[in-house]
């Protein structure tokens, strides 16, 4: 025992009762009664842990965070031996979200009174958001031995074994406290999710007959009350259990919802059918069955869609006749997305375009005469209009974009009006390389109506594409709260990950690499609220039982950064970071730009307004944009999570040139490493993870992603040039810098690539043989031929052999290309430039800088002609 | 395109599909507390590749004991611009509320409206036959009213 804790004054009569009072005052938030009984306390023992703790949490609520927490701190040394000091670290810890921290001092609390029920809890929660399961079920298991009386507990450990991958034990646990459990409300919602909880428990452990049992016995007397639920798992059982019962029990769900195409597969499953793999023998049964649900629910969808699936031939034509003439008739603009499916079979698109070629036949009168002089309505979009919307996109989707065009202009002379044309457009606009085109048609498309916010969107993002970041921010606006800093900062707030990520990406291609960076980091800080978001859920779920979901929500968390908008993110802003550290000059950025949103007079002056508005739960607000007044009063609770820092860095100069670049990188990347083992691992994430392991002199760690990256794709470019350069740095590599067994390891994982007797010459010149019609290819050729020192005319001549008739060549691609010349200070970028300019003759990205600018300007202009006409 | 119950696993696809398409936006947390509150009243439509392009977020209005006064409320209801014509906010607001009557037995369902979103309030009272029940004034965080709608579910 140390001399501080033999110290600790005993408190007399008086003082106890003042500390009773201390911490009712702190559980009723009467923060300064309590803040003045603290003092009354410690002006007779200064040294009293326990108070000087709890006045510690009272300060940090009342926002004096740093004095309060050193008052904690204090009061932990003074009396080590009371919990309430570590129950006070873990409650600040807890809304700092610093949940590590939070349950290191819980641990400590229990050690000093091993019972305390409330540690107890709140450390079951901790342990469920750290994923700690194997403690969990232990921690569960002492509190249900203290209150066994209590159900929420019996749950708690029934959800911590499942957790923990013990299903039986879990079972167990759901029986037991379904026998002690006296009396249970039937027609109650929560009752069902957990008797519901306790079939899924059933079904995951192959239980199926008993599942089914449970199911029925509470189904009938009522006491599970989701019905949909009910017939899913019903459907499911039986079909598992091959009853004769699951024909109908799957009928009964597409009864219920016939538009749910899980309800038909389970059907079809039933029969012996797999609709995602129809195979000959099976094909004209399934199409009979599919038949029969179409005939059966004429208002649904979903059977004579997958229907066009499954059938072939004469009876394809016949179905898809049917399909798109009443599609089109109704004028479905989303028609084309529904059947482009179809078309990875090439004589379904042929078949599609010759039915909607007759359509159009059918339809085809001379343009409808203009509206009367009045102006008041335009003509109704007609069967003609959608047939030629639809070949639009059915030509540019097949890359015939001048067909595609020509099919809009006539589509715009018989409706001028009709935003979706000029959605087409643009993006026919965007696929050929002319996003200034692009961003301009789609601005047209917004301006016929000005109520959408999905045009509006789209117009932004549009924008963004064609990089004018400020101007999209300005159509952006029109839809923003008013009294956000800017309209990017609500879009930010309201955590749209489209915003974030195309104005990274637009930053990026203008190479503000600093912004740039803002908008990844400010991508992944919104996945750290989602993480976040699941702690108030729970002490939440298990109290009110609603298992399945909750269960479902945790394993979402854990996978939640495979959302495609944070590896985006993550390897765009890892790519940043590699550069930076390969050439420190870039972190100081182009000088301040011009197009960025900062700095004005009006920003600041929202700025301010801004931060007076306080920060919103919206589980707490009702209508959210429901601005609470903030409070200025010190004497009011502030919570315990701190206030959010006014960002002092917003275009990121600062945090580009934060230190070690490489480091967090990896920090980023590292939530994706998780996605390996789910198979969802593409060559460009392992490209990057290879890039920064070889800068950290991680050499055996990037071996392994360039290992990886070969297993999906061993002919990709970027496998090649990083095979190349890790065998020249292998070369390098000698025994002090690299131990002789991670050696022989890297030498070893790139011998099946390339073969030691191979020269690295030849084997660059081998890859270019095999791929010269292949655009990517030969710029990875011409990489690798950079990478070897290789001289600059000849580095060039390879780049100019994809312009050659017959190589393959993407817009990106020599987009790329065009970037490395420029890279390399290749004195032939230009001639690249035009060569590529005459090559693709609708794009405009690869015209000479000026009129880059121009173009860019021209895409804002109001579109004179075409107001005309729509107004009229 | 595919209706079904709404999994947590679909709420991002939901937020990105309100946040293109209205100007009332929620965080996630809000999303999530509907979804682990209420898991059986929200629907989406997904296009064959998973994206959602329409969804309906529901919750319920418990807090009255009276029984009449139990009613589900629509917090969001939207389709994609490009996935109109197909009858699916239809389609997810009867699956929505068969449900918010099976399970919660809900008598009613409300909703908000901005009163100047003609095509929205043309939607719920033209297609999906809600009623105008009153104003409510300054609802909106930037001051504009909203209609307060309600559509019985009493057969």
């Amino acid at each position: 025992m140390s001399k501080a804790q033999a110290e600790q004054p005993v408190l007399a009569n008086k003082e106890a009762k003042l500390f009773r009072e201390l911490l009712s005052h702190y559980e009723e938030k009467h923060l300064t009664k309590g803040r003045k009984t603290a003092d009354q306390i410690l002006k007779k023992h200064p040294n009293h842990g326990e108070t000087l703790a709890m006045k510690g949490l009272i300060l940090v609520h009342l926002g004096q965070r740093e004095e309060g927490k050193k008052m904690v701190k204090q009061g932990a040394m003074l009396n080590m031996k009371s919990h309430i000091p570590w129950h006070v670290q873990a409650l600040i810890h807890k809304g700092e979200k610093d949940y590590d921290g939070a349950l290191r001092a819980y641990k400590n609390g229990l050690k000093a009174d091993k019972d305390n029920i409330n540690i107890l809890r709140d450390a079951c929660f901790l342990l469920t958001h750290l994923r700690k399961y194997d403690e969990l079920v232990e921690y569960r298991h002492r509190f249900l031995q203290l209150r066994p009386v209590n159900r929420t507990h019996w749950i708690g450990l029934a959800v911590a074994h499942h957790l923990n991958g013990n299903l039986a034990e879990a079972k167990n646990i759901l029986e037991w406290y379904d026998k002690f459990l006296k009396s249970t409300p039937d027609y109650d919602a929560d009752n069902s999710e957990r008797l519901l909880y306790h079939v899924r428990v059933l079904e995951e452990l192959g239980e199926n007959t008993e599942a089914l049992a449970f199911l029925d016995k509470y189904a009938q007397s009522r006491y599970i009350v989701h019905r949909t639920s009910t017939m899913e798992y019903r459907a499911r059982l039986t079909t598992k259990l091959k009853s004769s019962d699951a024909p109908d029990a799957w009928r009964v769900l597409i009864e219920q919802n016939s538009d749910c195409w899980d309800y038909y597969k389970g059907f079809l499953s039933v029969e012996s059918i797999d609709y995602d793999s129809i195979t000959d023998e099976n094909r004209a049964a399934a199409l009979k069955h599919l038949n029969n649900f179409s005939q059966q629910y004429p208002r649904a969808t979903a059977p004579r869609r997958m229907a066009l699936s499954v059938a072939t031939g004469d009876d394809f034509t016949n179905l898809a006749t049917a399909y798109l003439s009443s599609n089109i008739q109704k004028g479905v603009p989303s028609l084309f997305v529904d059947v482009k499916p179809l078309y990875t079979d090439p004589a379904k698109a042929q078949s599609i375009q010759s039915i909607v070629e007759k359509l159009l036949e059918a339809h085809n009168t001379p343009p409808a005469p203009p509206p009367a002089e009045n102006g008041s309505a335009s003509a109704e979009p007609t069967a003609r209009l959608w047939a030629l919307y639809f070949l639009a996109q059915h030509h540019s989707h097949l890359g015939a974009y001048s067909t595609a065009l020509e099919l809009l202009d006539a589509a715009m002379a018989h409706t001028p009006t009709l935003p979706e044309l000029y959605m087409a457009r643009a993006r026919v606009l965007k696929r050929v390389g002319d996003p200034y085109g692009a961003a301009r048609v789609m601005n047209e498309a917004r301006l016929l109506d000005g109520q959408d916010r999905y045009l509006n969107t789209k117009c932004g993002k549009y924008r963004l594409r064609a990089g004018l970041v400020s101007e999209a921010g300005e159509v952006f606006g029109m839809f923003t709260k008013k009294d956000a800093v800017s309209p990017g900062a609500d879009l930010e707030e309201m955590q749209s990950l489209l915003y974030l990520r195309e104005e990274g990406d637009a930053h990026y291609r203008a190479g503000r690499l600093s912004q740039a960076l803002k908008k990844y980091y400010a991508v992944s800080n919104v996945f750290d609220q989602v993480e976040n978001d699941q702690y108030d859920f729970h002490p939440y779920s298990l109290r009110r039982t609603l298992l399945n979901v909750y269960v479902n929500t945790l394993k979402w968390e854990d996978s939640v950064r495979s959302h495609p908008a944070y590896r985006h993110a993550a390897v765009s802003a890892a790519r940043i970071w590699v550069s930076v550290y390969d050439d420190p000059k870039l972190a100081e950025g182009p000088a301040a730009s011009d197009s960025a949103t900062s700095g004005s007079d009006s920003v600041k002056k929202a700025k301010s307004k801004a931060a007076k508005k306080a920060a919103q739960t919206p589980a707490a607000t009702e209508k959210n944009g429901t601005a609470n007044a903030q409070q200025q009063n010190t004497n009011e609770d502030k919570g315990l999570e701190p206030p959010q820092a006014k960002d002092e860095d917003p275009e990121g100069a600062r945090l580009i040139r934060e230190e070690r670049p490489l480091e967090r990188a990896q920090k980023l990347l590292a939530p994706l490493w998780a996605d390996v083992a789910r198979g969802v691992w593409d060559v460009e994430t392992c490209a990057v993870a290879y890039d920064v392991a070889v800068r950290r002199e991680r050499y055996l760690e990037a071996a392994r992603a360039l290992a990886r990256a070969r297993s999906i794709d061993a002919e990709h470019p970027e496998v090649h040039v990083r095979t190349v350069e890790l065998k020249l740095k292998v070369q390098s590599l000698s025994a002090p810098a690299v131990s002789e067994t991670a050696l022989a390891a890297l030498v070893e994982s790139l011998a099946t690539a390339l073969p030691d007797e191979l020269s690295l010459e030849t084997f660059n010149s081998q890859y270019l043989q095999r791929h010269a019609a292949d655009g990517g290819a030969v710029l990875g050729a011409a990489r690798a031929a950079r990478v070897l020192q290789a001289p600059l005319a000849e580095v060039e001549e390879t780049v100019f052999s994809a312009l050659q008739d017959g190589v393959a060549l993407k817009i990106e691609t020599a987009l790329a290309a065009l970037a490395f010349l420029r890279s390399i200070e290749s004195s032939r970028a230009d001639e690249f430039r035009a060569a590529c300019d005459a090559r693709f003759e609708l794009a405009t990205v690869f015209k000479a800088p000026e009129e880059l600018e121009r173009l860019r300007k021209e895409s804002l202009g109001e579109p004179v002609e075409v107001k005309e006409e729509t107004l009229e | 395109m595919n209706i079904r119950p709404a999994r947590v696993d679909d709420l991002p696809g939901m937020q990105a599909c309100n946040q293109q398409n209205l100007p009332e936006n929620y965080t996630m947390k809000y999303y999530l507390y509907h979804s682990l509150s209420w898991p059986s009243i929200s629907y989406v439509a997904e296009d064959h590749k998973g994206r959602i392009v329409g969804y309906i977020l529901a919750k319920m209005e418990e807090e009255s004991e009276q029984q009449e006064d139990r009613h589900g409320h629509v917090t969001s209801i939207s389709v994609l611009r490009s996935y109109r014509r197909l009858g699916l906010a239809k389609k997810l607001m009867i699956q929505s509320q068969e449900a918010m009557t099976r399970i919660y037995r809900a008598k009613f369902v409300s909703l908000h409206v901005r009163k100047s979103n003609r095509a929205a309030l043309s939607l719920y009272r033209d297609t999906l036959g809600f009623t105008v029940k009153k104003v409510e004034s300054k609802y909106y965080a930037d001051g504009e009213d909203a209609y307060a709608m309600e559509l019985s579910l009493s057969q």
